[in-house]
């Protein structure tokens, strides 16, 4: 019962801050830009906005162009429910496996590029073809990468691997110490933030995917793009770096548990927003050559793994 | 004894060659200043005298300029302005007239491509019919704007008239030249997505591949000439060339004047001379720097961006301090400036010029050392030399496909004369985007060398002459290299006081017609960069378009009534 209210209260807590993760980030771009910036609410400010004008979509679009926003956040808290958060253990451990949560977040990507076609603008077009490219590109270094945390815990459920990895109980630690590293390089790229912000580059694609979204629609994809980063993050957490959260259910711990997580979530934000501000956006020509050393780093871990150290 | 002394004179050689060579076509040879001449030829041979000076004796052609001389001469003449650049430098201006009742003319732009844009111009504003001219599409008139009437024809219309529009579709065709291959069209405009400037561009793509790319500007055109021609004197004019651009307007003023004093022989004072390469040199340097922010805008290296104009907002407070206003506004007079620079300000100026080295310097460094700068930018927009070659186009867009074209030193004009032996033109030839930024950056660096030299060196005495008369239907050309390269200007000054006719040359209505070049075989993520490292120049809109959703009315506002709301903020013409 603890479980379920925990995993109903991560989606909701997850719902309701992720504009502030954003708004944060938004910010902090400000002050290195020696800017004044807006306040780290400001994302709030716009979904509030944007909740409360007209929804409008273009003339030859179909229902797949309506749908992607909810469908979208819907998987999202569906994920949020699984994921270990401030648990080690995952709240519900079907939705912990690593093939669920890799199809899961290919659902709403593959939606995401089907509404920008379907939406019949060409930026929107070129926007989406490029996010399922970065999909093809980044998934299998992903999947790798857990492949091989799955081998050294013989398990293939993340709060099982978080637990494992946490207790330092590993069978071939450089061997997840290194797909840890590919699993952070690809989050990295997942996460949709410069250099590799590609289909939604503005300068480029006017927001590519997102173009012809407008009014609650557009409020509601926004504020996934931005619980998707959480998750992503989450993610990484449980696997790789699940010290400090809470391996029993007692209001202590899970409260020790909240804040270890914070202060996570915060240092991981804190350093992709840093690389974030120091580069230009990768030339697109150039992707995939970049994401060719994940895959590289992550079957160097495979052979680590094999090799059994 | 005549003949000898004509010879010595800067372009004599050329005019020799073209007897020589097309014996019988000169009709007339008169020059204007020391290093100006026009030679009148006959309308038959026009294509090949240009041609011969263009590609044979080292000539680029900056722009045409179509004039009424119907009521002077009884014909309408076409003034072809060829910058001779390699020996025997100076200006060659070929005239032809063209027969007021037939209207046609043999099109140069088939040989030489350069004239493209002139000649669809002179099709436009004169009725004057380039015969063989490739491409027949209108350049400047909007589509809505009745066939017959040529607003620059001195018989033609007031210039407060304003026609009724003559269809209400949009008739322009977007040409592309993409073989058999299959390609989808991006359009990007009416207003460009990064600059936020009107122009409307045609991408030709394939999968991400730009195959082809066309464009329409003049969607804001503001009648400036007619307007100079008909409501200015003369000697106001100075102040419109000004509000030509919003970031090189004291580059077009200078321009403006010079045309005139070389038209009547005015001796400008030296100091005089000096502070304008000074002025022009801190209006260089706000206008580069604000380019280089916006590369790294357009790489997505935003950080860059405002850092740069960080750094910029100094040498607005330059100019600011030199001339009283941020954008260097106001300067100039015909015979000199209207400013002098006091000790204090000198003083200001030298420590204001240190700070912005150092801070320039360690910005500049930041964006190079960017780790993926160089892979946004280097092979990207490749400007094929022969292209430039055959389009002329200026500024760090030629030099950055390795050609040192630069007015400042290949006709030195103003304090540049001072100049001549410690500076050069910047080339690279990596014909790319990064070239051309770093053409940009090594100029910011001069800019500061020179404004130094020239506060240092500037010789005291009076910075203005009014001693002169003024001699009617006298003309010349006005030229300075602006920011993004060179701006010609062409006047001829009438018997009322106006000017009979004044031409300017934006520098960017060289770069224009070479950029289609520049897109092929890029990517659409390249488009914007390609774009913005010709740093383009547009204008501001004429008038907006406000829906109402609650009420769901439409109501199209005026430029008339905007402004009016703009001034007194009352009577909304929204409210009725």
């Amino acid at each position: 019962m603890t479980e379920i209210i925990i995993a109903i209260v991560q989606a909701l807590l997850l719902m309701l801050l992720a504009p502030l993760v954003s708004g944060t980030a938004r910010w902090m771009r400000a002050k290195m830009h020696t800017r004044r910036g807006p306040s780290i609410l400001q994302d709030y400010y716009d979904i509030a906005k944007l909740l409360k004008r007209q929804d409008v979509r273009t003339q030859h679009s179909s229902f797949v162009f309506r749908l992607m926003p909810p469908l979208y956040m819907g998987v999202l808290l569906i994920l949020a429910c699984g994921m270990p958060m401030i648990t080690r253990a995952c709240p519900i451990p079907v939705l912990g496996d690593v093939i669920t949560i890799i199809y899961l977040l290919a659902l709403p990507r593959f939606f995401f590029a089907l509404a920008a076609v379907d939406s019949s603008d060409a930026y929107s077009g070129v926007g989406g073809i490029r996010e399922l490219i970065v999909g093809v590109l980044v998934e299998p270094s992903m999947m790798l990468a857990l492949f091989v945390a799955a081998l050294a815990t013989g398990t293939t459920n993340i709060g099982a691997m978080g637990e494992a990895i946490g207790s330092l109980s590993v069978t071939s630690p450089v061997a997840v110490v290194v797909a840890a590293a590919a699993f952070a390089l690809a989050c990295y790229v997942e996460l949709g933030k410069l250099p590799y912000d590609v289909a939604e580059a503005e300068q480029e694609l006017q927001e590519g995917p997102l173009a012809e979204y407008s009014g609650p629609s557009l409020a509601m994809a926004k504020a996934s793009l931005s619980m998707k980063q959480v998750i992503v993050v989450s993610w990484f957490i449980a696997v790789f770096l699940p010290f400090g959260s809470a391996t029993e259910l007692t209001i202590p711990a899970l409260a020790l548990g909240a804040l270890v997580f914070v202060v996570k979530v915060a240092a991981i934000f804190f350093i992709c927003s840093i690389v974030e501000n120091l580069v230009s956006r990768v030339r697109w020509k150039y992707m995939s050559r970049q994401t060719w050393t994940v895959v590289g780093v992550s079957v160097l871990a495979l052979v680590f793994c094999v090799l059994g150290i | 004894m005549k003949s000898k002394t004509l010879s010595k004179k800067p372009g004599a050689s050329h005019i020799e060659a073209v007897r020589e060579r097309f014996p019988g076509v000169v009709k007339d040879v008169a020059w204007q200043t020391d290093d100006q001449v026009t030679v009148t030829v006959a309308t038959d041979a026009l294509p090949d005298v240009v041609e011969y000076l263009y590609f044979g004796r080292g000539g680029w052609l900056p722009v045409m300029i179509g004039n009424d001389e119907r009521p002077i001469k009884g014909c309408y003449a076409l003034y072809y302005v060829l910058s001779m650049e390699e020996e025997d430098k100076g200006w060659v201006v070929v005239r032809a007239e063209v027969d007021p009742d037939t209207l046609e003319f043999p099109s140069v732009t088939p040989r030489v491509p350069a004239c493209v844009w002139s000649e669809r111009e002179v099709r436009d504003m004169y009725g004057l019919r380039p015969v063989g001219l490739p491409d027949e599409r209108r350049l400047v008139l909007p589509d809505d704007w009745p066939d017959n009437l040529y607003p620059l024809r001195k018989d033609s219309m007031d210039y407060r008239h304003r026609p009724q529009p003559a269809r209400d579709v949009e008739n322009y065709t977007f040409l592309s030249d993409t073989g058999d291959r299959e390609t989808t069209v991006v359009p990007m405009g009416p207003l460009h997505i990064t600059s936020d400037e009107p122009g409307h561009f045609r991408l030709f793509v394939e999968g991400e591949e730009i195959v082809d790319a066309d464009y329409r500007l003049f969607y804001i055109h503001r009648g400036m000439e007619k307007v100079a021609e008909s409501r200015l004197n003369y000697d106001a004019v100075t102040f419109l060339a000004d509000r030509i651009c919003g970031i090189c307007g004291c580059a077009h003023s200078v321009a403006y004047a010079e045309a005139v004093e070389n038209a009547q022989g005015i001796e400008v004072p030296a100091r005089a001379q000096a502070i304008r390469a000074l002025v022009l040199e801190v209006e260089r340097l706000h206008s580069h720097l604000l380019n280089l922010g916006l590369v790294c805008h357009y790489c997505g290296f935003d950080t860059g961006f405002q850092h740069f104009w960080r750094v910029r907002e100094k040498a607005m407070d330059l100019a600011e301090l030199l001339t009283g206003h941020r954008k260097t506004y106001g300067l100039n007079l015909i015979g000199g400036v209207r400013r002098d620079i006091l000790a204090e300000q000198k003083m200001e100026t030298i420590r204001l010029v240190h700070e912005l080295r150092d801070e320039t310097r360690s910005v500049v460094d930041a964006l190079l050392e960017t780790p993926n700068f160089e892979g946004r930018a280097k092979g990207v927009g490749l400007l094929d030399p022969k292209i430039a070659r055959a389009f002329s186009p200026v500024g760090p867009c030629v030099r950055g496909s390795g050609f040192a074209r630069d007015v400042r030193f290949d006709h030195p004009f103003d304090g540049y004369k001072m100049l001549q032996d410690s500076f050069k033109a910047r080339p690279y030839d990596g014909c790319d985007v990064l070239s051309r930024t770093l053409v940009r950056i090594d100029e910011v660096f001069d800019s500061f060398d020179m404004v130094e030299y020239l506060l240092e060196n500037a010789p005291s005495g009076p910075i203005l002459t009014e001693d002169w008369t003024y001699d009617p239907h006298k003309f010349a050309l006005g030229f300075t290299e602006a920011p993004r390269g060179e701006d010609v200007h062409w006047a001829m000054v009438g018997d009322n006081q106006k000017c009979y006719r004044w031409r300017a040359k934006a520098a960017t209505y060289s770069n224009w017609p070479v950029l289609r070049y520049m897109f092929r075989g890029n990517t659409i993520s390249d488009a914007a960069l390609i774009v913005g490292s010709i740093d383009p120049c547009y204008s501001c809109t004429e008038r907006v378009t406000i829906v109402d959703v609650k009420k769901k009315t439409e109501k199209v506002l005026t430029r008339d009534q905007l402004e009016s709301y703009c001034r007194r903020r009352t009577h909304s013409p929204l409210k009725d």
